[in-house]
Order: C-alpha cells, then sequence, then structure tokens
C-alpha cells in the first residue's frame, strides 16, 4: 500500500470562521476512504482543499511525494480527478462531449483519436456506453451522475475525490453508484469520497474520517467506526448501530411506548 | 433535419451565395450578362474583356459589389462567431456581442471621431468597443475570479455609461454630424470598399482563427468554473482566451459596418438548432451561417430600394420574427 | 424653364399679394403668420429678440437690425460661424451675448431671464414653444424646405423687426439676381444640361433628390440633379445608382473630413465623367454659401460657374462674393476683410 495523497495539520477559515482545525489525513492506493460527518462539519471543504481548488492556510499537502502547490494545474488534474457537487449545465451536449471534457489537460487544441479511445472506454467501464450520443440534459440523475463519473475517469487519475457522489440519486441508484466507485478503489485507484448516509459508507468503503466542528474524531483500538459510541460522539445521543454481517447499520433511537 | 446534412448544407450555401451576390444591385446598373461576361472573359473571353476591363462593368463589379459582398459575409461571420463563443463562455444562450458594451463602446468611439476628428473613425470606434468590454471585465472582477452574473452585470452599466456619453456627444454636436452619428449606429455596408475591407479584415480573421483554435476549450468552459478547473483548465485564463478574440473579430466589424443587431445572438442560436451545441462543429458552421445570413439580408436589401437602408433595420425586422417562429417550433438548443 | 424666370422675375418686380398683407393691418399692430401656420401679433416692433436659429440671425444681421437681438444660439460662438459675426457685433466678438441653448436644446429658465418680447426657433420644437407661448412669449417657428421659405421668412422677419422695406429690397434683389443666371440657361434643351450629383457632409453616398432645396439649388443653376427621379428630401443612394447616372459634375457641400481630392482618387469613382474631367468641386464654407439664407443665391452662382464655366466666363466668384456680401450684410469693413 502506498500512500498517494497525505494532508498535515489543515487549517482552513472562511470569513473569520473556523472551518478546519489541526486535520491530518492519509489517502492509499486501492482503498475506499470515506469522509462523514454532519451538515458544516467541513467534509466538502476538507475535499475541495485535497483537489486544489481551496488553498488550506495552514499545514501541507503531499501529493505522491510532491508539495500540491508545486503541480501545475494540468498536472495536478492528471493525478486527481474531482467531481464537484451536481451541476447542470444549459446546453445540450451529447453525453460523449460531456466526458470528453475530462481529456482538457491532456488535450493541446482539438482532441483526437485517441481521447476520443478513452471516452468510449470510459463510458463503457461506467456501464453507459449506450447513452453516449443522448443529450445530457435530458438524462435522469442518476444518468448524469454515471456521466460526470465517466468523466472523471476520462481524466485517468491515480485518486479520484468525489463530493456527495450520491446526492439527489434514489436508493437503487445510490448503490448501482457506490459499487462502481467501490470497484475504482478495488483496481487500484485512490478513491476518497465525502457522504452523508454513514449505512451506505459502512457497506462499501474502507477506511472512514469523522469530522466533527472541522476536527477529526478518532476512536480507540478496539472499537470499530460504526460502534455506537463512536457515532454518538459524531452525531448526537439518538442512534444507535445494529450489527449486519461483519459491519452494521445505524439507526435512530425512537420511543417504544 | 439530420446534423450531417445540414452541416454539408451549411457549408455548401456560401460558395453560390457569394458568387450570386455579385449579379444582385439596383435593376438597371449592370446586366447578369454582362455580369457573367466579365466573371468568365479571362478564360472564354466571347466579349473583348478590354471594353469590360475599362469601364463600368468592372468598377460596379470589381470595386464596388466584390468588396462589399466579402465585407457582408466577414462581418455576418465574425458577429456570429463571436455570439457563439461568448454564449457558451457566458453558459447563456442569451449573450451576444453587444452585451458586454461593446456596441455602446464604438457607437460612443464612432460618435467621438465624427465629432471632434481627433481620431480616424474607424480606429476610434475599434478602440472604444475594446475599452468598454475590457472596463466591463475588469468591474466584474473580484477576488481574481469573474462569474457570469457580475460580467454581465458590469456589462449592463458600462453599456449604459457609454451610451449616456454617446448621447452628450451626440447633444453637444450640429445636425449634419449628429445625422451621420445616427447613420453610423444603425449599421450599414453601403460604404463598403477595398480600403474598409483591408482596415477590417485583419482584426477579424485574426478573432475568427483564434476562436477556432479554441473551439473545443469552449465546450469545456461551458460545463462551469469549477468543472473547468477539475480537469486541469483555469477557468478565468480560458475565459479571456475567449473574450479577446471574439471582441476582436467583433470591434473589427463594428468599426466599419456599425451596429448590426441581431445577428450575434440570432445566428448562433440557428446553428445550435441545426447541428447541437457541440462548439467543435458549431463554431465553424456558425461562421458559414452566419455570413450567408448578412449577406443575403444585404442582397434583399441592395435589391429592394434604389436608396440605401442601414443594414441594421433589415437584420433586426428579419432576425427578430425569424427567431421567434424557431424558438415556437423547435428544440431550441438550451434549457433553462 | 424661360417661363419660370420670368414669372420669378416678375414677382421680385411686383411683390405678391401676401407679402404685402402683412404690413397693412394697422399703423401700430404687426401680424406675421409663421411656419406653423400661427398667427404672430405685435403691438411694435420686438425689441429684445432671442433667435436660436443660425440661419435666421444672419437674416437678421443683414436687416440691420441685430441690436434687438439679446440671445442667440451656442453654435453661433462655433469656429466657423463666430470668425463672421465676431466682425459684425462687438458683443459676440467679446463672447458677451448670452446663448440660452443651441439648434436643439433650449434652457427655457435662461430665454425667459432673458425677457424676450420674441423667440425664433425652428418650428417643429413643439414643447418648447408651448412653454414659452403659456408664458406670454411670442415664438416665431421656422421651417425652410424652399428658396420661397426663405424670401417669406426674410419678409416677416422684416415686419417684426421694423425692416420691412429692407426686407422687400433683399428679397427683390434676390429674385432679379437670379433671374439673371437663369436667363443665361434658359433657352438650352434639355439633353445639353449638366449632370450634378450633389454629395452632403454626412457621407459620399448622402445627397438630397427631388423637391429638395439641393434640387432647387441645381435647376437654379440651370444643370439636373442625377438623383432628381428619387422624391426625397435626404437620401443615401446605392453606389452603382450613381455610377450608372454618371454625373458630369460633383458638388460637395462644405466637408471638415473629406475634399475633391478624396474623391478622385477614389478607384470606386473613377469610372465617372465628373472625375474623369477633374470636376468635382466643393463649397468653401458653410457661412458664405449657407442654402438656408438668402445667401444661398452665392451657391446657385457657384454650381453655375462650375457646370457652364464658358457660359459664366464673365462671372468672377470672388468679386460676386463681395459684391453679394455688401447687399446683403451693407457696409460692414471687417466682415469684407473675414471674406477674403
Amino acid at each position: 500500500m502506498t500512500s498517494l495523497l497525505e494532508g498535515l495539520h489543515l487549517f482552513f477559515s472562511y470569513g473569520g470562521r473556523g472551518v478546519l482545525h489541526d486535520v491530518t489525513i492519509e489517502v492509499q492506493q486501492g482503498q475506499f476512504t470515506i469522509i462523514l460527518g454532519k451538515n458544516g462539519s467541513g467534509k466538502s471543504t476538507l475535499l475541495r482543499i485535497m483537489a486544489g481548488l481551496l488553498k488550506p492556510d495552514g499545514g501541507t499537502l503531499q501529493v505522491m511525494g510532491r508539495d500540491l502547490n508545486d503541480l501545475s494545474l494540468t498536472e495536478r488534474a492528471k493525478i486527481i480527478g474531482y467531481l464537484p457537487q451536481f451541476h447542470r449545465p444549459i446546453f445540450p451536449f451529447s453525453v460523449e462531449d460531456v466526458v470528453l471534457t475530462g481529456r482538457a489537460s491532456y488535450v493541446n487544441l482539438i482532441p483526437g483519436h485517441e481521447d476520443r479511445r478513452i471516452v468510449l472506454r470510459a463510458l463503457e467501464r461506467v456501464g453507459i456506453i449506450h447513452l453516449r450520443l443522448r443529450p445530457f440534459t435530458e438524462l435522469s440523475g442518476g444518468e448524469q451522475q454515471l456521466v460526470m463519473i465517466a468523466r472523471v475517469l476520462a481524466q485517468e487519475p491515480k485518486i479520484v475525490l468525489l463530493d456527495e457522489p450520491t446526492a439527489h440519486l434514489d436508493f437503487v441508484n445510490q448503490a448501482h453508484v457506490l459499487r462502481l466507485i467501490r470497484e475504482f478503489a478495488d483496481s487500484e485507484l485512490a478513491v476518497v469520497a465525502v457522504l452523508h448516509d454513514p449505512n451506505i459508507a459502512f457497506l462499501y468503503g474502507d477506511r472512514f474520517i469523522f469530522l466533527k466542528e472541522g476536527q477529526v474524531e478518532s476512536w480507540s483500538s478496539s472499537q470499530k467506526p460504526w460502534d455506537t459510541e463512536v457515532l454518538q460522539k459524531v452525531y448526537g445521543p439518538e442512534l444507535r448501530s445494529i450489527p449486519y454481517q461483519d459491519r452494521a447499520l445505524v439507526v435512530p433511537i425512537i420511543d417504544s411506548k | 433535419m439530420q446534423p450531417r446534412l445540414a452541416l454539408f448544407l451549411i457549408y455548401l450555401i456560401p460558395v453560390p451565395l457569394l458568387i450570386g451576390s455579385l449579379f444582385i444591385g439596383p435593376a438597371d446598373t449592370v446586366s447578369t450578362k454582362e455580369v457573367l461576361a466579365w466573371l468568365t472573359g479571362p478564360w472564354f473571353a466571347p466579349t473583348p474583356s478590354a471594353v469590360l476591363d475599362s469601364g463600368l462593368v468592372r468598377t460596379i463589379i470589381w470595386d464596388v459589389r466584390l468588396p462589399r459582398v466579402i465585407l457582408a459575409f466577414l462581418v455576418g461571420a465574425a458577429l456570429s462567431g463571436s455570439g457563439t463563443a461568448l454564449q457558451a463562455l457566458f453558459r447563456n444562450p442569451l449573450v451576444d456581442p453587444y452585451l458586454l458594451g461593446l456596441s455602446s463602446g464604438s457607437a460612443f468611439g464612432a460618435a467621438l471621431a465624427l465629432a471632434t476628428s481627433w481620431m480616424p473613425l474607424q480606429v476610434s470606434a475599434f478602440s472604444f468597443g475594446m475599452a468598454a468590454v475590457g472596463a466591463s471585465y475588469f468591474l466584474a472582477r473580484t477576488r481574481k475570479s469573474v462569474t457570469v452574473i457580475s460580467l454581465i452585470l458590469s456589462g449592463i452599466i458600462v453599456s449604459g455609461i457609454f451610451t449616456s456619453l454617446l448621447t452628450i456627444v451626440q447633444f453637444l454636436t450640429d445636425p449634419f454630424r449628429l445625422q451621420t452619428i445616427v447613420h453610423w449606429t444603425m449599421g450599414n455596408l453601403h460604404n463598403a470598399s477595398w480600403a474598409k475591407l483591408n482596415s477590417s479584415a485583419p482584426g477579424t480573421l485574426a478573432g475568427l482563427v483564434w476562436l477556432l483554435l479554441f473551439r473545443w476549450r469552449m465546450n469545456v468552459l461551458a460545463l462551469g468554473d469549477e468543472e473547468t478547473r477539475a480537469v486541469g483548465l483555469n477557468p478565468e485564463h480560458q475565459k479571456l482566451l475567449v473574450l479577446i478574440p471574439a471582441t476582436l473579430a467583433a470591434s473589427a466589424s463594428v468599426a466599419v459596418a456599425g451596429v448590426i443587431g441581431l445577428v450575434g445572438l440570432v445566428v448562433p442560436h440557428m446553428t445550435r438548432m441545426l447541428i447541437g451545441p457541440d462548439n467543435t462543429r458549431t463554431l465553424p458552421a456558425s461562421l458559414a451561417l452566419g455570413g450567408s445570413f448578412l449577406l443575403l439580408v444585404d442582397d434583399c436589401s441592395r435589391v429592394a430600394a434604389s436608396f440605401e437602408v442601414p443594414i441594421g433595420i433589415f437584420t433586426t425586422l428579419i432576425g427578430g420574427p425569424f427567431f421567434i417562429f424557431l424558438l415556437r417550433r423547435s428544440r431550441v438548443g438550451w434549457e433553462i | 424653364m424661360l417661363l419660370l424666370s420670368l414669372v420669378l422675375e416678375g414677382r421680385g418686380l411686383f411683390p405678391l399679394a401676401s407679402e404685402v398683407a402683412a404690413q397693412e393691418v394697422s399703423a401700430q399692430t404687426i401680424e406675421v403668420r409663421d411656419f406653423r401656420g400661427k398667427a404672430l401679433s405685435l403691438r411694435q416692433p420686438a425689441e429684445r429678440i432671442v433667435c436660436l436659429i443660425e440661419s435666421a440671425l444672419s437674416g437678421i444681421y443683414m436687416l440691420g437690425a441685430e441690436a434687438r437681438i439679446v440671445g442667440i444660439s451656442a453654435n453661433v460662438y462655433r469656429e466657423e460661424t463666430y470668425r463672421y459675426y465676431a466682425a459684425m457685433d462687438e458683443r459676440i466678438l467679446n463672447k458677451t451675448l448670452p446663448s440660452p441653448g443651441n439648434w436643439d436644446f433650449i434652457n427655457i429658465e435662461k430665454v425667459v431671464g432673458l425677457k424676450p418680447d420674441l423667440v425664433i426657433i425652428w418650428a417643429h420644437q413643439e414643447e418648447a414653444i408651448r412653454v414659452l407661448e403659456e408664458r406670454g412669449i411670442p415664438v416665431y417657428g421656422v421651417f425652410i424646405r424652399s428658396f420661397e421659405d426663405i424670401y417669406q421668412e426674410m419678409l416677416a422677419l422684416g415686419n417684426l423687426t421694423g425692416a420691412r422695406e429692407r426686407a422687400l429690397q433683399l428679397v427683390a434683389h434676390t429674385r432679379e439676381s437670379l433671374g439673371r443666371i437663369q436667363s443665361r440657361t434658359a433657352a438650352m434643351a434639355s439633353g445639353d444640361r449638366v449632370r450634378v450629383y450633389y454629395m452632403w457632409a454626412q457621407g459620399e453616398l448622402e445627397t438630397s433628390g427631388k423637391g429638395s432645396t439641393v434640387d432647387e439649388l441645381i435647376s437654379l443653376a440651370g444643370a439636373v440633379n442625377v438623383c432628381g427621379s428619387i422624391e426625397q428630401e435626404h437620401l443615401v443612394v446605392n453606389i452603382e445608382k450613381v455610377l450608372k447616372w454618371d454625373p458630369q459634375v460633383i458638388v460637395m457641400w462644405h466637408n471638415a473630413r473629406k475634399d475633391p481630392g478624396d474623391i478622385l482618387h477614389n478607384p470606386m469613382w473613377q469610372s465617372l465623367s465628373a472625375v474623369r474631367q477633374q470636376r468635382v468641386y466643393e463649397f468653401p464654407g458653410i457661412f458664405p454659401c449657407d442654402l438656408w439664407t438668402l445667401k444661398f443665391q452665392y451657391a446657385v452662382k457657384m454650381v453655375a460657374k462650375w457646370c457652364y464655366p464658358e457660359l459664366f466666363r464673365d462671372l468672377d466668384l470672388e468679386k460676386e462674393k463681395l459684391v453679394l456680401f455688401r447687399e446683403l450684410y451693407g457696409e460692414r469693413p471687417a466682415l469684407f476683410e473675414r471674406m477674403h
């Protein structure tokens, strides 16, 4: 296992309010790391810092042994694929055209045959090759998310960062997208995702980082991340975990009269 | 229509149109036969070419119609190419080259030159057009980034300021100059000449070639700033790389032909409706279609009356209703 | 054409009934109709006149009534007219004569502050006219469409300023002088008349058609306006039309940005007879040949001489100008110095 991305003692504040406080994170090849926490805990900010879209106020970020700041945007894009939160374009580009934009850091001015081949491979891998000529704007939310994931793959990155890849998706699509992401990790990519739902996270993830008020919550080596005490520290007292296979599910406590 | 067929037709149309336009003019000046004889003279020589060459026929075809036809095509291409690029850049189908203050800046520059003779008209119109867009850009720039909304807003403000300045010039000038200024702002091609073409073509062509080179980047930009950055391009740099040539081409055209309305808005839409939003195909097609459109409108205006009506009036009167018709009956090529 | 010139000369000798009518209402009251068709009546000649039209102002100076002027158009202070008016009026020379507006804009407050008993502005400036008339200030609205309108305006100004005799004399003299020009070309067959293309300063293709003052100017000079088939006061023609019409003489209105050399060297105009024979002429300035004043007769003479140099061999334009200006403006040595 090699560590591809290391963030040490990261600090970030926005408008005088501290968002991240001394966060240290390590991302390893072949692992699916999931960042969890409540709304406003700084999950997306951390991911955006890792993607180089935000500059931390303090701390260092190393990508494959090099400082992130020393990498040009193009070099960075060849290593890190970042899926922003869902955004709808105005023009009905075809699926193929949207995915092709992932090649921007490899293309000089106009994409060539090789780029188109890589795009088709990405579409096949995500399982939407049949959609390639459809206008992006006419697809369902789940299909659109798959297209954007294919775009990240077309970038041929070593590290994939996904910001809430399952938001706006129905239950079935959530599972489909996460199974896909799981496969990326199994094929030696380093994958980091921000997720809302701890249940689906526990089903697919390898490593979990809990953020609470901008700080990383840790747990002792004897505990598992889905242990009730750990979860209560992050999300509050009103929940408990139920064992499921070798992992667990999280449910809120309801009054049983 | 099949996009492939549409594309084929769009590239085919300009050829007969450019040649055919040489035959078009006020009814009684030169006959079709004379034009044909002059055009084919060098190869077939049915009429002694020396006779044709010295006279009215040569002047009308070579010095009057040819520069006008080429200028009309070039200006139409520049306005619609620039419109296509800016719409992708702003991810907004309501944008045209005039939105960022280009037209009001150029009009002010032209008026200033006409009223005070401080600088040649075209130079002044061109510089102020570029300056107005530059001002809009820098006013919109906050914390090293330019959002689409702030750019459009500052464009509206800058347009307003230059329109007021234009009004001041109009207000202070005499009726003769006022009339010249008003005519200029309505757009005109009737003063076309080789000299005008020579002064406009370098800027226009440079801008258009630059846009053509960067046309795929517009696809990347059209998906959003964050999406652009994620794939390794700096959206701020890319915006400038599109904004500068788009403004250059449009300014160079506006400087010689005045403010010709709606071409930069309508033609990009027509092109996208016909062949889709992919700028690698849409941009070159919009050049061909825009050039053909303005040339055709100018041909109509040349046949219609024995006196000249400002071309800007025709483009708006023809383009406006046609655009509404297209919007109502077909897929428009964009979504809110 | 012969008949027309007789009629014009006849008019010069015997003023028309309408021209006489204005003076005879009563010994005290002055009755005048302006170009809106509105009747004005003044108890006595106006003493404080605000005149925002430069051409009408020129008429008042011709009538020798400039002492009655209390306000003028700001345009008069522009270089091209200032030099002439400064030679005629100390107040303009020293820039002490107020200018409460220009050809387009009127500062009502300033106008009212000058306490005028007559305001002369364009007849289409309806808003301003209404406001002034509501304040009881008589307004004489001007709109010149033909040389006959200039005569009418001069006679009215004569009445309004108590210089009726002078006005009659100026108009009669102008008619006489034009009659002399016309009589020389009167017998000419229409095919022999020179074809003239007139070019306004707004652009090479901006000209005037049938029914315009320019059309009148050209026919008074015995020539033919090539654009006379199109009935429009002002129009932009298609250059192919001009090429087809093939004018023999091109007359340019005074133009700050172009001179005949630009036309002679423009490749597009090379096929024209006027260019090949180098017969492209420009009016020397706006003031000396103002088409909206009696000075238009000088413009007619210039065009006549340009078109028919043989026929008007004896017509010395420079001398003619001085004689004419002496007649129109009276003895003003400083002005004549400027005219040279």
